[in-house]
């Protein structure tokens, strides 16, 4: 099976943050891989140990995103394409779809895969807004992903259960971390990746321009949330605090 | 004047109250405004449940009823709200976020070309679009959004609106639909359901949720307990969904589900910023924790500091008795 797997160098939400003038600001401005794409990795490289076939990743961003795309081959990935931007800061999900559906409209492929949403956005609209600007049948949120001839059988979390669905071949999936532990490159892995292609594609190329990309949501700025204050903490002997916490709920807080 | 469509999510034969909270706050909006508020419902049964949608104010209600409907699809699903719009013509088109919903959400923009803010908070309406707040990194900050286009969609996180009833005489307005196989790209093979009745997390007014802390059965056993005497759902760490010990439809978190229960009681859990992000909007938050320093006391209104072995006994106990 031949797998495209969409990945995304974002900044590391545990890193800490700051505020300043509506502006966000990164300590120590640390990128990572987006976890859910690392996901997406991990089992395209599973089903291609499985099965035979090839895991080319594919990843827009500044030239420093190079960083995350050598992660992905050295986890094991093939090849790579980098589609290379000035900026980013101002593309929201469309953007990125439509550079996306463009780059894969004259390409061959079984799957399409992407992690189900950025950890730093949370918007989880660019693997369904791809799927659907290529007409390719789709399931989002999958948690384990099997592959027969000709198909892929994607498990998916729903509201209340999991939906096993049978997409057919080429379709687009879009993962979440819940669906492996992405291995670690060893060093073997990270010698090897620099010698793996790493193809680089403008923009222009793919016969867009900013205007083309222009987002249609703006951020205007950042804020602090409503800052949630530490309430009462209480220590002793746990059948006696356990009982006043209990009373507490019921008198104070009336919520029980 | 223009319109502000509603989706009506239902779930297990029911309305999801997070979708009435979007029809609350979307009338409220439209009164404002001078604009009408529209609602739409995609079921098996979609027709029975128009009364229950005109209690909040919509002035017309799209009913799509096919039985292709019964369980959740994203194909026909968006072929019928495809469908709606055209009809509709909305400027904004609400949703409650749900995974149903964050399935087409961005499928839907592309096809119709509009903009969409995914996973909102809060929303207004500004010329020209919309403006929102969304909680991004991991749920630490805000970022206020503004989205502009002929066309806004919306989704709107569970828990942001109170539920306003508001009674009307809708409109009735039935939509033919009708999919064949050949357009269905899927299929659905099977759906796995979590343990048979369970409490919508999402619809839950009180959430206890295990995590780490909760090490074996007699701790589960406890955790259900205290779940029973509270009428409560079941919630669980991501290291407890992983494990398969719970459920992982149960996971509450960046992750997971994201809810805002009246009470939410975090048993074990130590508070990671992935899972506080999923239940940081909860109105009041009891932690129950050995470890005093636990992050999870931060944000806690009230922190019972000692092994839930032995807190949780006499805890239940008591709420026994308080609510006999």
């Amino acid at each position: 099976m031949k797998f495209y797997v969409c990945i995304k160098m974002v900044p590391d939400v545990n890193a800490p943050l700051q505020i300043k003038d509506g502006k966000l600001i990164q300590d120590a401005d640390r990128q990572i891989l987006n976890a859910y794409d690392a996901s997406a990795v991990e089992e395209a490289l599973v089903l291609k140990e499985k099965h035979g076939g090839e895991v080319e990743v594919v990843s827009i961003g500044t030239s420093k995103a190079s960083e995350t795309i050598r992660k992905a081959l050295a986890m094991g990935a093939d090849k790579a394409t980098h589609i290379v931007t000035e900026g980013n800061g101002d593309y929201d999900s469309g953007s990125y779809a439509r550079i996306l559906a463009r780059f894969f409209e004259d390409k061959e492929y079984d799957v399409l895969s992407l992690g189900k949403q950025s950890q730093d956005t949370d918007a989880g609209l660019t693997g369904s807004m791809v799927a659907e600007m290529l007409n390719l049948p789709y399931a989002t949120n999958a948690v384990g992903l099997e592959a027969e001839e000709g198909k892929l059988i994607v498990k998916r979390q729903g509201d209340t259960g999991q939906e096993m669905i049978e997409l057919p071949t080429p379709c687009a999936v879009t993962c979440s971390n819940d669906m492996n532990e992405p291995r670690i490159p060893n060093l073997k892995g990270i010698m090897a990746s620099k010698r793996k292609p790493m193809e680089q594609v403008e923009l222009s190329s793919l016969g867009l321009n900013e205007d083309d990309l222009t987002a249609s949501t703006t951020v205007l700025g950042y804020e602090e949330k409503p800052e949630r204050e530490a309430g009462k903490k209480f220590e002793g002997e746990a059948g006696e605090i356990a009982r006043e916490v209990a009373q507490l709920l019921d008198t104070e807080a009336n919520v029980i | 004047m223009s319109t502000i469509l509603t989706h009506i999510a239902i779930a297990d034969g029911k309305i999801k109250r997070s979708s009435l909270e979007v029809l609350s706050h979307c009338k409220q909006l439209a009164d404002q405004s001078g604009h009408s508020v529209e609602a739409v419902v995609v079921d098996a049964n979609a027709s029975s449940f128009v009364e229950g949608i005109q209690k909040y104010g919509a002035s017309k209600v799209y009913v799509v009823e096919d039985p292709i409907f019964k369980n959740h699809m994203n194909t026909p699903l968006l072929k019928a709200l495809v469908k709606v719009m055209e009809s509709a013509n909305p400027s904004v088109f609400a949703f409650a976020s749900t995974e149903g919903t964050k399935d087409i959400l961005g499928a839907l923009a592309a096809n119709q070309n509009a903009a969409v803010l995914p996973d909102v908070s809060s929303f207004e309406l500004m010329d020209g679009g919309v403006k929102a707040k969304r909680p991004v990194m991991a749920a630490k900050i805000i970022s206020n959004t503004e989205a502009k286009g002929d066309t806004v969609l919306v989704s709107i996180r569970s828990g942001s609106y109170d539920l306003a009833e508001n009674e009307t005489s809708a409109e009735v307005a039935n939509v033919d639909f009708s999919m064949d196989d050949s357009e269905l790209k899927a299929t659905l093979k099977e759906i796995i359901s979590a343990s048979g009745d369970t409490i919508d997390l999402n619809e839950a007014e009180s959430i206890v949720a295990a995590g780490r802390g909760v090490k074996d059965e007699e701790g589960q056993k406890l955790i259900s307990e205290l779940a029973e005497v509270l009428n409560a759902g079941i919630g669980a760490s991501r290291a407890l969904t992983e494990a398969g010990v719970y459920d992982p439809s149960l996971q509450i978190g960046q992750t997971g589900k994201v809810v805002s229960p009246q009470l939410y009681i975090a048993v074990g859990i130590s508070g990671a910023i992935q899972h506080v992000a999923g239940m940081a909007n909860s109105k009041v938050i009891v932690a129950i924790n050995k470890d005093p320093d636990a992050p999870i006391f931060e944000i806690a209104d009230y922190g019972i500091v000692g092994d839930l072995y032995k807190v949780l006994p006499p805890f239940i106990e008591e709420i026994k008795k308080i609510k006999n």
